[in-house]
């Protein structure tokens, strides 16, 4: 039983990094249309760029405060360079352009900081476990939850109360009815691409920190595509249950499953459970079913 | 965008004549030649070092060929493609190694060409089974279910249960003389071409025929428009399933020749950056076309080639270059992908298209 709690609340704290870095997927595709499969390429660089910063001296709070900064600027020059002519392209070609991208992202990121995995020195969080009750949850999983927990809040509170985020709430919902009041498509879109980069690279950060930063951090990224499906892709409440489900997924077949199927079922397990999951509700949790036609 | 205009003054009297192989003498005389270089000219001109990067060539065109009726031609796009050559691989590696073999099979050499086709038959049905979705999904959630292919198949099931068959570990390595046509052993650089050289003519022919009768235009009726397709009385699950079918199949040969290319074979031959090189080698070749993977195929190996070419001398000046070169190769891959979807969309068939269109209606363009 308390081997069940622990592997739940372990489940819990990274689904929530997860979560955040879904919420900047789905981001991007509700308001651009842009199907992002760099999401992973997102996550590495700012793995890589908080550690940077953390290594040059700087707090870790304020490191990661320079990766929000760095993240906002690389988010719009992507959305410049890239993906600005290709709005109503066929999905084939955007999808293609951000595969590109993730190559691109990727033999930069190894260039410049190698292929060695790297770890927070010294670490920023206690290696001793805090205990709640009789859980004993170690602080790092701790207070990347509750760090997540807080930038979510700060995204949603950005949405719904701040002009820029209902603009981006009204370009998402219906793009010509925005467009005809006045809202800037490329400022949304830009907008968009500056915030999942933003979320994805605090989400490398937290999650450097729980097993170092080496080119897996980028296969993490990728967890996250199943998260948005389970969703359903056009829901940003479908993203942060999906990211928690995927977290807890994971996490309890590790725990369970690994006895019976040795090796990597924990990073196996998502997408199976992913392909599985289409066959019966093909739109995700809470994505918009289309009705097409001829 | 296939076909070609006619120039001036011909054309076709029935359809029999439009859909022909053979359209005109022009073409049966090119053909012709194309063949004679691919089979007398490479392997008897070229330097060592050149046929084996054709034999690259080869092998990624077999692989973009399949990716090619998916993508190009039935509209499913896949990013699992290296899990269904690596089942083909495997299949190849374990029926040769495993297989109690009469010995009359072994001495005659068919071991190795039954394997091959066995290997076609499991990938193709072992790319059914992912495709099994398609019923029901499309788009991005089909994108995620090759996906899933790509890990359960090659992270998972290769890595840990098949490769620890015989207990050597990670990797299987084949025997000098186990891979072996009729009298024919594949050892040197150019046997190993023409194995590649007829697999790759015959895996063309049979698509291209496939692409011209019934499933053919039923593929590019479901990637056109799927609903009105199955309006049209087009059983479109079915012949979606037929298409993963086949360019499975095609996938678990280029698989089974890999073999012979390497003698040894490991899970890491087959990682998803493969799935993903080849949709970018169809891309930058041209969607929708036979000649566009093959094209993509020799661009991309080529200039790889050249870059690894251009590194060597400069490494002596800058060490480094050497190790960092694999991450050069991923970004000139990406920035490639990028810049042909975005600038050059048709891919290098169009140019290829636009060459043979000027030509055809020279002098008179109108």
């Amino acid at each position: 039983m308390e081997l069940f709690l622990m592997t739940v609340t372990t489940g819990l704290m990274v689904g929530g990094i997860y979560a955040l870095v879904a919420l900047g997927w789905v981001l991007i595709y509700k308001c651009s249309g842009v199907l992002n499969l760099a999401m992973g390429e997102l996550t590495l660089i700012g793995a890589y760029v908080t550690l940077t910063f953390y290594q040059m001296g700087v707090p870790f709070i304020l490191a990661v405060v320079g990766t929000l900064l760095v993240g906002i600027l690389l988010g719009i020059l992507c959305e410049r360079i890239f993906l600005d002519k290709l709005i109503g392209e066929p999905i084939l070609s955007v999808i293609m352009v951000t595969v590109g991208m993730s190559f691109f992202f990727k033999g930069v990121v190894q260039f410049i900081w190698g292929s060695d995995t790297r770890v927070f020195d010294p670490p920023v969080f206690a290696l001793k476990p805090i205990e709640i009750g009789f859980l004993k949850v170690s602080s790092v999983y701790l207070w990347s939850f509750i760090l997540s927990i807080l930038l979510l809040l700060i995204f949603v509170a950005f949405f719904k109360f701040t002009r820029w985020g209902l603009s981006m709430q009204a370009t998402a919902d219906d793009e010509t009815a925005a467009l005809s009041l006045g809202v800037s498509a490329r400022f949304v879109y830009a907008a968009a691409w500056a915030i999942a980069f933003m979320s994805a690279g605090v989400g490398g950060a937290l999650l450097g920190n729980i097993n170092g930063i080496n080119i897996s951090v980028g296969y993490l990224g990728l967890l996250v595509l199943p998260a948005v499906v389970l969703g359903g892709l056009n829901s940003v409440p479908g993203a942060i249950a999906g990211g928690i489900i995927i977290g807890l997924l994971q996490n309890l077949s590790g725990t369970y499953l690994d006895q019976y199927f040795p090796g990597g079922v924990k990073e196996i397990v998502p997408f199976a459970f992913m392909a599985v999951f289409l066959l019966f509700k093909p739109y995700g949790l809470w994505g918009w079913e289309r009705i097409e036609r001829v | 965008m296939s076909s070609v205009w006619l120039p001036c003054g011909d054309y076709h009297e029935n359809y029999l004549k439009d859909q022909g192989w053979w359209q005109s003498s022009f073409i049966k005389v090119k053909m012709i030649l194309l063949l004679a270089v691919v089979f007398l000219g490479i392997p008897f001109l070229a330097p060592e070092y050149w046929i084996g990067v054709a034999t690259m060539v080869g092998y990624t065109s077999m692989g973009a060929l399949g990716v090619q009726l998916l993508i190009g031609y039935t509209g499913l796009v896949t990013l699992g493609h290296a899990a269904f050559i690596a089942v083909g691989a495997y299949t190849s590696t374990m029926m040769i190694l495993q297989f109690p073999w009469p010995q009359f099979m072994v001495d005659l050499g068919l071991a190795y060409p039954v394997s091959i086709l066995v290997a076609g038959i499991v990938a193709g049905l072992w790319s059914v089974l992912f495709g099994l979705p398609s019923a029901k999904v499309k788009g991005f959630y089909l994108i995620l279910t090759t996906m899933a292919a790509q890990f359960i198949t090659v992270d998972f099931i290769l890595t840990q249960y098949v490769s620890q068959i015989g207990g050597r570990g990670q990797a299987f390595s084949l025997p000098p003389g186990t891979i072996k046509i009729g009298p024919f052993v594949m050892e040197t650089e150019r046997e190993i071409y023409f194995l590649m050289a007829v697999l790759l003519t015959l895996i063309v022919i049979g698509l291209a025929n496939l692409l011209r009768s019934k499933p053919g235009r039923a593929w590019v009726a479901i990637r056109d428009n799927d609903i009105a397709a199955e309006a049209l009385g087009i059983n479109i699950v079915w012949y979606k399933l037929l298409a993963f079918f086949v360019a499975g199949f095609t996938a678990g040969i280029a698989g089974a020749f890999w073999v012979s290319n390497t003698a040894a074979l490991s899970p890491e031959h087959f990682p998803f950056f493969l799935s993903l090189w080849l949709v970018g080698v169809i891309l930058i070749g041209g969607v929708g076309s036979i000649h566009g993977a093959i094209f993509g195929s020799i661009f991309m190996v080529v200039i790889m080639e050249l870059l690894q070419m251009a590194v060597i001398p400069l490494a002596a000046y800058y060490p480094k270059l050497l190790v960092d070169f694999a991450y050069i190769k991923d970004a000139a891959f990406g920035l490639a992908i990028a810049g042909f979807v975005i600038y050059e969309p048709n891919g290098l068939a169009y140019r290829w298209w636009q060459i043979k269109n000027y030509f055809n209606l020279w002098p008179f363009s109108y």
